[in-house]
């Protein structure tokens, strides 16, 4: 009887963690369409950072642990959209002048080869 | 489609891919832990799930602007 009682109690909460996070889900329409769940990310984003030096201001008060400093990320200004824009075109331009370029050298040399066994 | 328009295009389907693979990778792991014994195969179903999702909203994005829209027209007859 009380372990029946107990699984029924068992699968109820199961149930309700498992029917909170659909719910949760669809509250904030993060499987909708995508201005929303960018919309969610861009929240999730600001709420983050604040929430984390809360969590640990708390857990440290808690325990009395001094949590160190971490030092702050570097900002990193490294353009990868651009270096990798130009990198493309470096790398197009090099293959569509390749053939030319080759029959180029290949003339010199040959006109060098020339001039040495004369 | 402009170039910055496009760069926008991108950016939000990344986001928007981020967003679901991540939901349904929570999701599978929520009805992994409470219905499913703690197996695997809810997180691969919940993430595939996501993937699968974003990438039809990217595909619906980009196609957007080229689709044509037409409706049928029963003859009138006389």
């Amino acid at each position: 009887m009380v372990s029946r009682v107990w699984s029924l109690m068992r699968f109820l909460i199961k149930g309700s963690v498992a029917g909170g996070a659909v719910y949760l889900v669809y509250d904030q329409e993060l499987l909708g369409p995508s201005d929303k769940s960018e919309a969610a990310l861009r929240k999730a984003e600001e709420v983050l950072p604040p929430a984390v030096y809360q969590f640990s201001q708390y857990v440290s008060q808690q325990t009395g642990l001094q949590i160190p400093q971490l030092p702050a990320p570097p900002k990193i200004n490294f353009p990868i959209r651009e270096s990798w824009n130009s990198g493309i075109i470096k790398v197009m331009s090099a293959l569509s002048a390749a053939p030319s370029k080759a029959r180029e050298y290949s003339r010199e040399g040959w006109e060098y080869l020339k001039e040495r066994t004369k | 489609m402009s170039e910055s328009d496009l760069g926008r295009k991108w950016d939000r389907c990344m986001a928007d891919a981020v967003v679901k693979i991540g939901t349904g990778l929570g999701l599978g792991i929520v009805f992994s832990l409470t219905f499913f014994k703690r197996k695997m195969w809810p997180l691969a179903f919940g993430s595939g799930m996501g993937l699968g999702m974003a990438y039809s909203n990217c595909q619906h994005d980009f196609q957007a602007p080229y689709l044509l829209h037409g409706k049928y027209v029963k003859e009138q007859e006389q």
